[in-house]
């Protein structure tokens, strides 16, 4: 008998909901038959232990988080360009090492460039 | 089996949902995600599309589209960075982040 | 193919780049005062004219990536030419806050434009296409101070990459199609494969960024907006770099890539292919255009929508087909390239001295200061197509050049929509003429301030050349029809 080739991805998806939602009925189901509900001020807090949380939930982000974000961005989609050639890099020839080398000078500029006006700079 | 159309398929479906986002989402940082969304479709038919076009003589994939898509992945990034950059300027200068309160140049 | 010979035949490029990473590194220095940097941007794009007219004849590179001919190096000329006068534009521009990264990135988008021209291969294309839209995006929304700057520069944005998307999508489907994104191996492809519905979309998907990119209507909507809101030298470069790069490399997908899906557009015998589409879009850039243009009291507006209209006219040339069709399109579109930055100059300078760009600050400018009245007399007859300007001549080589295309004179619908739309253009032009020659000055004009020099030594070369071309328009015409053989 010849499974599907996607079957054990299937068994997969089965297993990884059980997981999580066979604690919460068993939990559920503790609560429902042996606990008496005995609601109070301690127990009614968004956490039982730890800190009180303080201003609403949807705040705005400043904008300081955009400027990292965007410099990260950058240098993370970088590594799509270093990875191949690391791998092929043991048959290419100088010129392409020459080449890297230039285009990650490219990179090194703008970076020197967002350090020099402060943009790494926490803005209080 | 898995054929080319499947891939295709799924690629017009996100291509569409992200034309969708665009057209109808008012926030711009979510009309951005769907922009992303548009060009992963790309990616998507095109990566499908080198794999199934098989070259005879050394029967490797025709891996053109699959450096194109290296390409698309960095255009994406800067266009994100490019329009957050964009978000930030407008929000200095308006306290807005919607595209209904675009509405200062018109005829 | 050696690395050398790659950076020697992507000189021109490479110093581009090269200018723009010392300008932002002395901008960072405080020494990067405006006239040194703007000095060193003029040298570096100077420098660059020289490096292409030392390229060799004919190269071609990795499938067409980067493509050495005549026609590539005249429009990297003009591309560079055009970079040339936005940076004079810019020197005196007082709202640009960063200066140094200003002028970066506009070179930035000309190394954009020059890729565009130079090459013949999708990835190319839409990388040149990426790279000019992201820098024009960013010079749209530099002014921090101007409220409509940043909304102009989202809205181009938001409408940019949308388009851009769908180019996208289309070239993927063009690619999985044929089987290369090389356009010389493209139209090998299309001509033995027949006609199937998702070769149809990709193409379709695929003319839409750039229709965006000409303005075409319906594809319109961030051109006012854009022209309006951007800085001076941002809306020029917008309006004469980016349009010429476009129609270049529209020009060369239709005609060289897609060239088996033409199609027939001749009123008696429609066939499906580009050709109804593009004329479809001229069509209706040539009627919304010169319409909408009538009702507007911003000449920056207006001269937006008759951007639009002249986008429709030069389509004109791409429909013909022919050899004759394709020159008249470059020629047209260069010279509309150089006349829009002329007239950019003086709404620049009358922007400088009365604080705005409506029509009635334009009032009086023929008391004022009638050399440049005269000079935005030469630039909107040249647009409205009056001889002896070149704008006279470039209508009416595309126009003939339409007009005998196809069998039958298929195209007389067309020419005859735009002449229609040429005489509606005429209206609008003259009623700023009479604004400018006729009207009483306000009262608002504050005393005139020294002028910047540059502006005003730019926009009467500008000027000189337009009518220098439209008199004797046999040179360019030459090199341009030579380029194409």
């Amino acid at each position: 008998m010849s499974l599907h080739p996607y079957f054990e991805i299937v068994v997969f998806v089965g297993v990884a909901l059980i997981f999580p939602v066979m604690p919460l009925i068993l939990a559920w189901m503790w609560r429902r038959f042996f606990q008496p509900p005995k609601p109070g001020a301690a127990k009614n807090a968004t956490y039982e232990c730890g800190m009180e949380s303080l201003g609403e939930a949807q705040i705005q982000f400043r904008s300081q988080y955009y400027l990292y974000a965007i410099i990260f961005l950058i240098f993370d989609v970088e590594a799509v360009f270093l990875v191949p050639f690391a791998v092929a890099f043991t048959g290419l020839p100088v010129g392409a090492f020459l080449s890297i080398l230039v285009f990650l000078l490219l990179l090194i500029e703008g970076l020197v460039w967002a350090w020099g006006k402060g943009c790494l700079n926490w803005a209080k | 089996m898995i054929t080319l159309g499947n891939y295709l398929t799924v690629s017009a479906m996100l291509f569409t949902i992200g034309f969708a986002g665009v057209m109808l989402r008012r926030n711009i940082v979510i009309i951005l995600m769907s922009l992303e969304l548009m060009l992963n479709a790309a990616n998507l038919s095109l990566v499908a599309f080198s794999r199934f076009h098989v070259d005879l003589r050394t029967s490797l994939p025709n891996y053109n589209a699959q450096v194109f898509v290296f390409f698309i992945i960095t255009v994406a990034a800067a266009e994100v960075a490019v329009g957050l950059a964009l978000i930030v300027a407008l929000y200095r200068a308006r306290r807005t982040t919607h595209v209904e309160d675009l509405t200062t140049l018109k005829f | 193919m050696s690395y050398f010979d790659l950076l020697r035949l992507a000189w021109p490029e490479a110093s581009i780049v090269l200018t723009a990473l010392v300008v932002l590194a002395i901008g960072l220095t405080n020494r990067g005062t405006r006239p040194a940097i703007t000095l060193l941007a003029m040298v570096g794009i100077a420098l660059a004219i020289k490096n292409v007219l030392r390229l060799p004849h004919d190269a071609i590179l990795f499938n067409g990536m980067l493509v050495i001919s005549p026609l590539t190096s005249l429009f990297k000329i003009v591309s560079l030419a055009l970079a040339f006068f936005t940076v004079a534009l810019a020197q005196s521009e007082s709202s640009l806050r960063h200066y140094a990264e200003y002028i970066a990135i506009l070179l930035l988008a000309c190394v954009g434009l020059m890729l565009l021209v130079g090459s013949e291969e999708l990835l190319t294309i839409f990388i040149g296409l990426e790279l000019l839209g992201l820098s024009l995006y960013v010079l749209t929304a530099f002014d921090k101070i101007d409220i409509y700057s940043a909304e102009a520069g989202l809205k181009y944005f938001l409408f940019g990459s949308t388009a851009s998307a769908f180019t996208l999508f289309g070239i993927s489907l063009v690619y999985g199609m044929a089987g290369s994104t090389s356009l010389a191996v493209l139209a090998q492809k299309l001509s033995v494969t027949n006609a199937q519905p998702l070769l149809a979309a990709g193409i379709v998907m695929t003319l839409i960024g750039f229709a965006f990119k000409i303005a075409a209507a319906p594809f319109h909507l961030w051109a006012p907006d854009v022209y309006q809101g951007a800085p001076i030298p941002s809306a020029a470069f917008i309006a004469s770099g980016s349009k010429v790069a476009s129609f270049v490399v529209l020009g060369k997908i239709l005609l060289v890539g897609f060239d088996s899906a033409r199609g027939s557009s001749d009123w008696h015998a429609m066939i499906a292919g580009w050709s109804p589409i593009i004329s479809l879009l001229a069509a209706m850039s040539i009627l919304l255009g010169n319409f909408v243009a009538l009702a507007q009291t911003n000449v920056r507006r207006l001269l937006a929508y008759s951007a639009v209209a002249h986008g429709g006219y030069t389509l004109l040339g791409l429909l013909a087909g022919d050899r004759d069709g394709f020159s008249a399109t470059l020629f047209y579109t260069t010279i509309y390239a150089l006349t829009l930055l002329g007239a950019f100059g003086v709404i620049a300078l009358v922007r400088r001295e009365t604080g705005g760009d409506d029509l009635q600050n334009f009032a009086g400018l023929g008391q004022r200061s009638p050399l440049l009245a005269v000079c935005m007399s030469i630039f909107l007859l040249s647009l409205a197509g009056l001889p002896p300007l070149a704008g006279f001549f470039g209508k009416f080589y595309l126009f003939s050049s339409a007009f005998r295309a196809g069998a039958n004179h298929g195209l007389l619908w067309l020419v005859a929509l735009a002449l229609f739309g040429s005489l509606i253009s005429l209206y609008y032009y003259l009623i700023v003429l009479k604004v400018i020659f006729l009207d009483e000055r306000s009262t608002t004009a504050t005393a005139p301030a020294a002028r910047p020099m540059l502006v005003e030594v730019a926009t009467g070369v500008l000027a000189a050349l337009v009518l220098l071309f439209g008199v004797d328009p046999s040179g360019l015409v030459a090199r341009i029809v030579a380029a194409l053989a």
